[in-house]
């Protein structure tokens, strides 16, 4: 055995990356109806109509796949003890230089609390996105409501996804190999997720 | 430049509908085929054809009948939600009079404006774009007055300077609808009997959610974005990344 361990599988890193792609198709199709000030990025598909078509076809592929994701890792995702109080008494770690051992399995809390909320908002949007997919469908009150909570999980998810791109990338090193080519080092598994690593040493 | 408003004084309305035909004939708008409902009220709404229609309130009541008419159209408010919700800077627009118009060249179709309207007015025409009142806004800009109020013979439909008619109504007696609802309505109405008899808002408004929605969530959004960008790249300078280090590269059991 070499200095890698597998993470994650090919259909784990095709199932990241279709919504991931689905992800950005919809922010650069939806921003502009978020702000005059983003009505430019439009233009990236030609016209504000066809921006709003690509918005509704990329938002039916990001539902199901990220609820495929989601389901995909609930069992890791979902289950929570008093390793994860540790993590988020000290934040993960983050607020220091200093090493710090908080015993993790294959996600820590940090990405556990985003995949849970990357499933609920997903949620969310897809319900709010059906009702205002023709915003004349529904009373006047549910439409703008609905308007009103798929602009709030779409900022909300902005800024989960700045926090996650970042930590998943620069902010810790070793951890984008995962998702790109499936492994990570075993010093990598060691260091961010010692309860995971040790199962698999077992085997 | 003052700001410019249409005065009804529904009392003087005898439903004559010049002011429905007036309109077509300036905005060249079609005639369109309706049925006979039993009422004299025609057509039965606004459509993409017709910006601005005689309302029938008709009430039995014994062997009377009373008889109530309303002009319905675009009330101009100065607080417009369908000027809110559009995406589309300069579709739906606040001229300097401050009557409400619109651009169909910028219209985007994404609908937001039907629901945005808290007296419904706004509909799409086969071209799926925006159409309502636009006060006949070419006219009022050449000195003239909107085809409708030119046509009126009873003197309902008045316009001219929002604080002269609120005025001259008040010096006369008259109780307005829309003074001060949504920022002040650009079409001021006298009625003859409570707002909901006519099937008017009592107390029009732009729902909390949509307040909400451009007032809070869309700065915060913006600013969450960045502060988000913002607060990673100070992280990455000051506490810095979660370097592996060679101890990890040894036999020991981490974390424990």
């Amino acid at each position: 055995m070499g200095n890698y361990v597998d993470r994650f599988n090919t259909t784990d890193r095709v199932l990241h990356w279709v919504v991931a792609i689905a992800f950005f198709l919809l922010l650069l199709s939806g921003v502009g109806l978020f702000a005059h000030t983003f009505f430019g990025y439009f233009s990236l598909f030609g016209s504000p109509q066809q921006g709003i078509m690509v918005h509704k076809w990329a938002g039916i592929v990001f539902f199901v796949f990220s609820l495929l994701l989601f389901l995909r890792h609930a069992a890791e995702t979902c289950r929570f003890d008093a390793d994860d109080r540790r993590w988020i008494a000290k934040l993960g770690g983050y607020l220091s230089r200093k090493r710090q051992e908080i015993p993790q399995g294959k996600f820590n809390t940090g990405q556990k609390l985003f995949g849970i909320f990357s499933g609920v908002a997903t949620l969310v949007m897809g319900a709010t996105g059906l009702i205002i997919w023709d915003p004349t469908a529904y009373s006047r009150e549910l439409t703008q409501f609905s308007l009103m909570l798929h602009g709030l999980f779409f900022t909300l998810f902005m800024i989960g996804m700045v926090v996650h791109i970042y930590l998943a990338t620069v902010g810790n090193p070793g951890t984008l190999e995962g998702m790109l080519w499936g492994q990570v080092s075993k010093a990598w598994a060691k260091k961010h997720a010692s309860k995971w690593y040790r199962k698999l040493a077992k085997g | 430049m003052k700001r410019k408003a249409f005065l009804i004084d529904t009392t003087r309305c005898t439903a004559c509908r010049s002011c429905q035909v007036a309109c077509k004939q300036w905005n060249k708008l079609d005639a369109e085929a309706t049925v006979n409902r039993g009422s004299y009220e025609n057509p039965p709404d606004l459509t993409p054809q017709l910006y601005n229609q005689i309302h029938f309130i008709e009430q039995e009541q014994g062997e009377d009948l009373r008889w109530l008419f309303i002009n319905r159209r675009c009330m101009h408010c100065a607080d417009a939600g369908c000027v809110k919700v559009c995406p589309s800077a300069g579709a739906l627009y606040h001229t300097k009079e401050g009557l409400v118009a619109y651009d169909q060249e910028k219209c985007i179709e994404c609908h937001y404006c039907v629901n945005g309207c808290p007296f419904d007015v706004p509909r799409y025409d086969d071209k799926q774009k925006v159409t309502k009142c636009h006060a006949c806004i070419d006219r009022v800009q050449n000195g003239m007055s909107p085809a409708c109020v030119k046509a009126c013979p009873t003197k309902t439909l008045q316009f001219g300077d929002r604080d002269q008619l609120i005025a001259a109504a008040k010096a006369a007696g008259k109780k307005l609808y829309g003074e001060n609802d949504l920022g002040g309505l650009g079409v001021l109405n006298v009625l003859d009997d409570e707002p909901g008899t006519y099937q008017l808002p009592k107390n029009p408004a732009i729902p909390a959610s949509i307040f909400f929605w451009k007032d809070v969530v869309k700065p915060l959004g913006i600013l969450g974005f960045w502060g988000a960008i913002g607060v990673a790249a100070l992280h990455y300078v000051t506490v810095g990344p979660q370097q592996i280090e060679d101890a990890d590269d040894e036999q020991s059991k981490g974390g424990e």
